[in-house]
């Protein structure tokens, strides 16, 4: 019972203590917040004429389909990055230091993804933010609201986990971002982020049953846009095992990088 | 169960090795105790192995082979348990510059479980003792070095471990500060009973600090005990003569041994140094060196390090070492 107690309290304090760099230096979130931003005005705005149902998988305009991928893109970038900083971290004594503490292994890893997913929130509050100014309809009522987090908060977990897991392996920050950057394409491009499954060819659905981002989309999407949620209990089953399975590698192998 | 217990140790190790992927033998078969309540000084030239020795019993870095134990709690056991009861200010700069130095101790109070109550007193009391006082509110990142380095040894007055492991810990301190924290490993190893783990180049500092000590060399222990004792164990006199050209490299053994050359001197230990001066000389008159100055002393903790490592055979040496140094350096924050 101690060591619970002693698990939730540090994995807290190595949040608050992301929470408080966040509070000092916002700037590289606003930066981030850049890139969604383009794709809703520019990317969506200009397919958004086309009006297909094939598409939309449904009667909604292409900016209304898009904007749950949107928010999984801008949350997965965030989150996948993450280990360039864990590696800088590490370079410069913090994570030694960190982990020469009594804190669980685990509990930093469950402190910096919690941390991670504030982060997370923060980029689907500004892209749901940007719906709204772009006069995008969208169902926001508080619960659907609430709901949508709650898969950020798991979703961006689970890939800052996955990005700690890898930034072990890959030992430097350039490595890290290279190899960061080259996943992400693939990720968004094969899942229904920004266009339906029903669209691709065979074999990339298979690869989309698979990719956890898909099942992030589908869940949000049901939430904000077409409000049947069958598939929602199905969606987040999968993204929890997901996350826990992500979590659990990165702390088997945290100490991997301060070795 | 039988009351009395032996004094307890505070740390055992035992025929510990580590060979790094790579195959560097940076710990070689050491074994070595040091007591609770102690204030225990690692000395050595780059690369000895004192860093890694110290991750090892912290449970940064595992043994290749080996036992560890920290109050008796073996560290491949329970982790986690060790490290409840240590801290660690590491040889590189480890504070972190994106916050506060207020928040740096409160996070750290926190994670080291310092009751609520106690924290504010303590951080405050530290952040004075250390005279961060005023830059308490300040983002560490714009911090002199030697300050981070300060704010790195206030956070364990706050936290008050049972046992503090100090890598280097004066290094770019200014003289003020260096004898504040002196002054402050002596209180808390007399005040709160912390027992110290310290590896240092300052010789001053050493005799200074340590109850006992140990040297290493290149991953094994050259020589331990009380600095009293080692300066003793060498014995005789020692010699210094100052010469216009490179002097020898050895002297004959009747003479004594050389413990250190320099491009314009050389240390000669000899049992008996009056009677010896002549002899050194007239040997080095027939080497057809010139001599500018000769002096007798008796030896300090320097020359007991310069017998005992490679580093004071011959400085020519010592270029390597160097070289080595800088690589170490550039992994220097795992
Ligand atoms: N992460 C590492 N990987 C490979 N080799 C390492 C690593 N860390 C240290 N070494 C090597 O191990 C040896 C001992 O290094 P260590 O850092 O323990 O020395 P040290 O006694 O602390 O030296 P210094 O006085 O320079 O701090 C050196 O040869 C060093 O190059
Ligand atoms: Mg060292």
């Amino acid at each position: 019972m101690a060591s619970a107690t002693k698990f939730v309290s540090s994995a807290l304090t190595i949040a608050e203590m992301e929470a408080r760099k966040i509070r000092h230096d916002s700037s590289e979130l606003w930066m981030r917040a850049i890139q969604p931003a383009l794709w809703l005005v520019v990317f969506g705005s200009a397919l958004t004429e086309l009006r297909s149902s094939q598409l939309t998988e449904g009667n909604f305009t292409y900016l209304q389909f898009m904007s749950a991928g949107i928010i999984a893109q801008s949350v997965l970038f965030v989150a996948i990055l993450y280990g360039v900083r864990l590696i800088w971290e590490r370079d410069m004594g913090m994570l030694t230091k960190l982990l020469s503490t009594p804190a669980p292994r685990a509990s930093v890893v469950v402190g910096k993804t919690l941390a991670s997913s504030v982060r997370g929130i923060f980029m689907a509050i500004v892209v749901l933010g940007l719906t709204l100014v772009l006069g995008i309809n969208l169902r926001l009522d508080p619960l659907d609201v609430l709901g949508v987090f709650s898969v950020v908060i798991l979703f961006a977990m689970a890939f800052t986990a996955f990005s700690m897991t890898l930034s072990a392996f890959l030992g430097t920050q350039s490595r890290m971002m290279a190899f960061g950057q080259a996943l992400t394409m693939p990720l968004f491009f094969a899942s229904n982020a920004i266009y339906p499954i029903s669209l691709m060819p065979r074999w990339l659905q298979y690869v989309s049953e698979v990719n956890p981002l898909s099942y992030v989309v589908d869940a949000m999407r049901s939430m904000i846009l077409t409000g049947v949620y069958t598939q929602v209990p199905l969606d987040i089953a999968a993204i929890g095992v997901f996350t826990l399975l992500m979590m659990v590698s990165a702390s088997l192998v945290l100490r991997k990088l301060v070795q | 169960m039988k009351t009395g217990k032996p004094p307890m140790k505070a740390i055992e190790v035992e025929h510990l090795s580590k060979v790094y992927p790579g195959g560097i033998k940076a710990v070689d078969d050491i074994s070595f105790d040091v007591e609770e309540g102690e204030v225990w000084g690692f000395l050595g030239p780059n690369g000895a192995g004192k860093t890694t020795t110290i991750r090892m019993i912290i449970t940064l870095g595992l043994p290749t082979s080996g036992s560890i134990k920290v109050f008796g709690i073996d560290v491949s056991r329970d982790s986690a348990r060790v490290r409840s009861m240590l801290g660690y200010v590491p040889q590189a700069v480890s504070v972190d510059g994106d916050l506060t130095a207020y928040e740096n101790l409160l996070i750290f109070s926190k994670l080291f479980d310092v009751k609520k109550a106690d924290r504010p007193d303590r951080i405050k009391e530290a952040l004075d003792y250390m005279g961060l006082s005023e830059r308490a509110d300040d983002l560490v990142k714009h911090f002199s070095g030697g300050m981070m380095r300060r704010l790195e040894i206030a956070e364990s007055l706050v936290n008050r471990p049972k046992i503090l492991f100090l890598d280097e810990p004066s290094i770019g301190l200014d003289p003020a500060s260096r004898l504040k924290t002196w002054g402050y490993i002596k209180k808390l190893n007399s005040e709160y009973g912390v027992t110290i783990f310290i590896t240092t180049h300052d010789m001053e500092e050493a005799d200074e600090l340590c109850d006992r000590l140990a040297i290493m060399n290149q991953g094994k222990i050259a020589v331990s005990g009380a600095p009293e004792d080692l300066k003793r164990s060498i014995g005789g006199d020692l010699v210094t003569v100052k010469t216009s050209a490179r002097p020898p490299s050895t002297v004959p053994a009747d003479l004594g041994t050389v413990t250190e050359v320099e491009d314009y001197s050389l240390k000669i230990l000899t049992a008996n140094g009056e009677a010896a001066l002549p002899q050194i000389i007239d040997y080095l008159r027939n080497q057809g060196v010139a001599i500018k100055g000769i002096s007798l002393s008796t030896p300090s903790l320097d020359d007991v390090f310069m017998k005992y490592t490679s580093a004071g055979r011959d400085t020519r040496g010592s270029f390597r070492e160097t070289r080595e140094a800088r690589k170490a350096f550039e992994r220097r924050a795992r």
